[in-house]
């Protein structure tokens, strides 16, 4: 088997891979990073998880050129971010927690097309991403609001769309939903759900009710990759869920404590009908 | 202490094209020794509601009671120490050396003597789980250790009623789990806690009322199972779960924290 990041050298068929990564902050003792590898490949839906500090922000810098590994190598579509940075964020878009802080313009369309001004995209082209990008979030008819009436889950649509219109091939969300009110979040991951099999994504969050559609997803911790699982496996492996800080969210807690399968179960919905199921069949009753 | 907001009213940027009322007339009780959860989507009114509970804000009508006492004829600097607020992400605010620094600063504006500090920094680390942060810098603490030696900072104060805004926003779930822990111990200590989230699963677990807002108004207010089983679709995942059985099983009742709800399922697999 060759190595994560072996045949991507040039060009390469890899959106991301990460090979042997290691990065630490000046001046702290514990590296953020330590020996990474992992790679998505194109059109791979990849969650993040794991507990405050176990290196996921780091991660996420490093992908698009903010950090600089100490050791390794980050290549995303073939290219290197601490190297070529501005190239790379034409092919990576990062999502981050916040929407308030990336909000900039005026009116929604000129904030989405925001970042294209700055690659050089002819003015008519420049208007049909827009109105592309709006259209995709289901934001028409907000062109000419200001971003400043919008609500959380509003505001991140805006700023997802601004990613959209640069039509990067992978995005990175960072928490995309730990700013947002219920309704707001189940809002952002309905739009970030149609974005499925057209994009790679790298979806860090705290929530693993997040995860439960996911490929794979990744567990970091103390700056290493301890789990590169499915969700199916992931969610039943008590033992690891602890060790990582990471709690089942509350239906598949439900499911587990019943002896239903929790990865199968995934809403509110499901859980309820597999009870109701059960408890008609009468056959396992107790 | 038993603080009562009646029919409060307030406006921002009265008599500007900016103008908004972030509360249209919102009357709520906080009794002694309770965990009164708030919540209710962005925008609901519910960071400008806490910041009349020690008059941060006045209201633009209506009235703040403190046992019946009009508490705007009460002391201010009074006020505010029998009524402790904790922001969105108090560790901003951090700035001293040690953590045992830093949370003596509001209490060393009481005018105790130093010893008293001491032990009040001391007695509040310990009460958060968080003892031997004393003498570590705040900048070198993980999130959950920074917050609890921020919320340690307005305990110290001793405050009679403790109201959190959005105390476990950003936190991993299992140290969010360890901050619900101690929201009951500080409850057991006989401070009432005001409990402001977005996280209903989280206000599930720890609240003996639910005040539910949406648009500047209490849309309800009562026990979890009142508030949650009104709108199931605006209710922690437990709620949604037994709501949509009741129907065909209304022997389920209307469990809201985990443990009830998982008892009552259980008993249904046994019917």
């Amino acid at each position: 088997m060759k190595h994560p990041g072996e045949g991507t050298r040039v060009g390469g068929s890899l959106a991301v891979s990460c090979y042997r990564v290691s990065f630490s902050y000046p001046g702290s003792e514990q590296p953020a990073l330590s020996d990474v590898s992992f790679e998505l490949r194109p059109g791979e839906y990849v969650g993040v998880v794991g507990p405050n500090g176990g290196g996921k922000s780091t991660l996420v810098r490093l992908l698009n050129g903010l950090l600089k590994p100490d050791s390794g190598r980050v290549l995303v579509s073939g290219r290197d971010p601490s190297t070529e940075p501005f190239e790379v964020r034409k092919h990576l878009g990062i999502l981050f927690q916040d929407p308030e802080n990336g909000l900039v313009a005026p009116f929604v369309e000129d904030d989405v097309a925001f970042g294209l001004e700055n690659l050089g995209v002819p003015r008519q082209e420049m208007r049909d991403r827009v109105a592309r990008a709006i259209r995709a979030v289901g934001l028409e008819g907000y062109e000419r609001r200001e971003p400043g009436t919008l609500s959380g889950g509003e505001k991140q649509r805006v700023a997802l769309a601004g990613l959209l219109a640069v039509e990067p091939e992978i995005l990175v969300l960072d928490e995309p939903t730990s700013m947002l009110d219920a309704s707001g979040r189940r809002e952002v991951l309905e739009y970030l759900e149609t974005l499925r099999a057209e994009k790679t994504v790298l979806h860090v969050t705290h929530h693993l009710e997040e995860l439960v559609r996911s490929d794979r997803i990744l567990v970091l911790n103390g700056g290493e990759l301890v789990a590169d699982k499915t969700p199916e496996r992931l969610l039943s492996d008590a033992d690891l869920l602890r060790e990582n800080r990471l709690v089942l969210p509350v239906v598949q807690r439900l499911a587990l404590e019943l002896g239903l399968p929790p990865a199968k179960l995934r809403t509110p919905e499901e859980l309820a009908e597999a009870i109701l199921a059960r408890t008609e069949s009468g056959t396992r009753a107790g | 202490m038993r603080l009562e907001l009646r029919d409060v009213r307030y406006v921002y940027a009265p008599g500007t094209p900016f103008e908004v009322e972030a509360l249209r007339g919102v009357s709520l009780v906080v009794e002694p020794g309770e965990v009164l959860g708030i919540v209710g989507g962005t925008g609901s009114g519910k960071s400008t509601l806490v910041q009349h509970m020690n008059l941060l804000l006045t209201p633009t009508s209506g009235e703040v009671l403190v046992d019946g006492v009009d508490a705007t004829t009460l002391k201010k600097s009074e006020l505010r120490r029998r009524v402790g607020l904790v922001f969105q992400f108090p560790e901003s605010a951090l700035f001293a050396a040690t953590v045992e620094e830093d949370v003596a600063f509001a209490p060393r504006q009481l005018a105790l003597d130093e010893k008293e500090v001491r032990e009040r920094v001391l007695e509040s680390l310990r009460v958060l789980g968080a003892g031997e942060l004393a003498a570590r810098s705040p900048f070198a603490l993980s999130g959950g250790e920074k917050r609890r030696a921020a919320i340690a900072g307005v305990l110290a104060m001793r405050p009679e009623i403790l109201v959190l805004d959005e105390p476990t926003a950003g936190l991993d779930p299992a140290t969010r789990e360890d901050f619900l822990a101690l929201i009951l111990g500080l409850r057991n200590a006989g401070i009432s806690v005001v409990l402001v989230s977005h996280d209903l699963d989280e206000v599930a677990e720890v609240a003996d009322r639910v005040c539910a807002l949406q648009e500047g108004r209490v849309l309800a207010v009562g026990t979890p199972a009142e508030v949650f089983y009104r709108d199931p679709s605006q209710a922690p995942a437990t709620v949604r779960v037994a709501s949509l059985l009741r129907e065909s099983k209304p022997e389920i009742g209307a469990p809201v924290p985990f443990g009830e709800t998982l008892d009552a399922l259980r008993a249904l697999r046994g019917a």
